[in-house]
């Protein structure tokens, strides 16, 4: 009987790892952990407020399951807090988007196509491309040829088909769907970041770095 | 030599991304016998300079291979630099990354082409 009410005394927290919130929201426990206890305390753990967004915040805040379990044990100074997973939550605030420039856009995508266009063509010339060219096709054929088109007009689109091929997009369309090395990569910047505002943004982080 | 080759392949992901694309990865090891024919054949190639008079029409296919593995080199290239990521946090376009793929790759074409139908004869 002990165990059971012990166990109805519990609340298990698990905070969750990224939530979006926009300028002067009010961030309640719901917002940023899932919650088990017992019935009656459930409703008013959830509306336990955590934080109200402010100007003074820059637009990660990080909220510490630490801090958490402190305000859940004011609260409720019998219950026992058992907390699970990731130990903070990343605030992102969403500031006002600003909409995305067409013309910065555009800009940006001609300095991609003209840089890409340009490398290739130090390569081949860095490389000599254009002797191997004729010297296979001389060996394929048995005639000189200075501009062996036939080889190197399949080339070039064999180029664009490689890189769409490794990138795994055919335009929006997905070949299979396992994810692609760049959204991996992606993937694995955002992780990145988020260790490093984890670290940096989190006061109860910065007190120990600053001690020593 | 060869192991600068090789070295080159592990670090761009070329063979790994073949085979996870095709779901191939119990004939990895085949995979690797034509890495190697391939550079020796190559070398033979380069050295000896055999001569086939076949129709010219095979060059097509072969073209069409070796564009195909250089465009691999070339994204695992930029993959392996990390260019993306970085740029399409910075400029805030991470739904569109696919537009900013695409002017690399049609960038990629077009140099081709222009170089070896015009810059070639200036």
């Amino acid at each position: 009987m002990l165990g059971v009410k012990g166990m109805e005394n519990t609340v298990y927290i698990r905070m969750r790892n990224r939530v979006q919130v926009k300028p002067n929201d009010s961030i309640f426990l719901k917002d940023i952990a899932q919650i088990i206890s017992r019935e009656e305390i459930h409703s008013t753990l959830e509306k336990l407020p955590v934080h109200k967004v402010s100007l003074e915040d820059n637009n990660i805040i990080i909220i510490d399951v630490m801090m958490v379990v402190r305000m859940i044990s004011k609260q409720y100074p019998t219950v026992e807090v058992q907390a699970i997973g990731p130990p903070q939550t990343i605030i992102e605030v969403m500031l006002k988007r600003r909409p995305v420039s067409y013309s910065l856009f555009m800009v940006v995508w001609f300095l991609l196509f003209i840089g890409s266009a340009i490398t290739i063509m130090n390569f081949h010339e860095d490389v000599s491309m254009q002797a191997v060219h004729q010297r296979i096709y001389t060996m394929i054929t048995g005639k000189q040829e200075s501009k062996p088109l036939l080889l190197q007009i399949p080339y070039s689109f064999g180029l664009g088909l490689g890189m769409i091929l490794f990138f795994n997009h055919f335009f929006k369309k997905r070949i299979n769907e396992e994810p692609s090395p760049l959204e991996v990569e992606m993937f694995n910047y955002q992780q990145s970041l988020d260790q490093y505002v984890i670290l940096n943004e989190n006061k109860e982080s910065l007190k120990r770095l600053d001690d020593d | 030599m060869g192991a600068g080759f090789v070295a080159f392949l592990v670090v761009l992901g070329v063979i790994p991304r073949l085979t996870q694309l095709t779901k191939t990865m119990k004939m990895i090891y085949l995979y690797e016998w034509a890495v190697v024919l391939g550079a020796v054949g190559g070398t033979l190639g380069s050295l000896r300079d055999p001569i086939f008079h076949t129709t010219a029409f095979i060059t097509v296919p072969i073209g069409l291979a070796a564009g195909t593995f250089v465009g691999m080199l070339a994204a695992g290239l930029t993959e392996a630099l990390n260019v993306f990521p970085i740029l399409a946090k910075r400029i805030r376009v991470e739904d569109r990354i696919v537009i900013l793929i695409m002017a690399i790759v049609i960038g990629k074409i077009a140099g081709s082409l222009f170089q070896w139908m015009y810059f070639i004869d200036q």
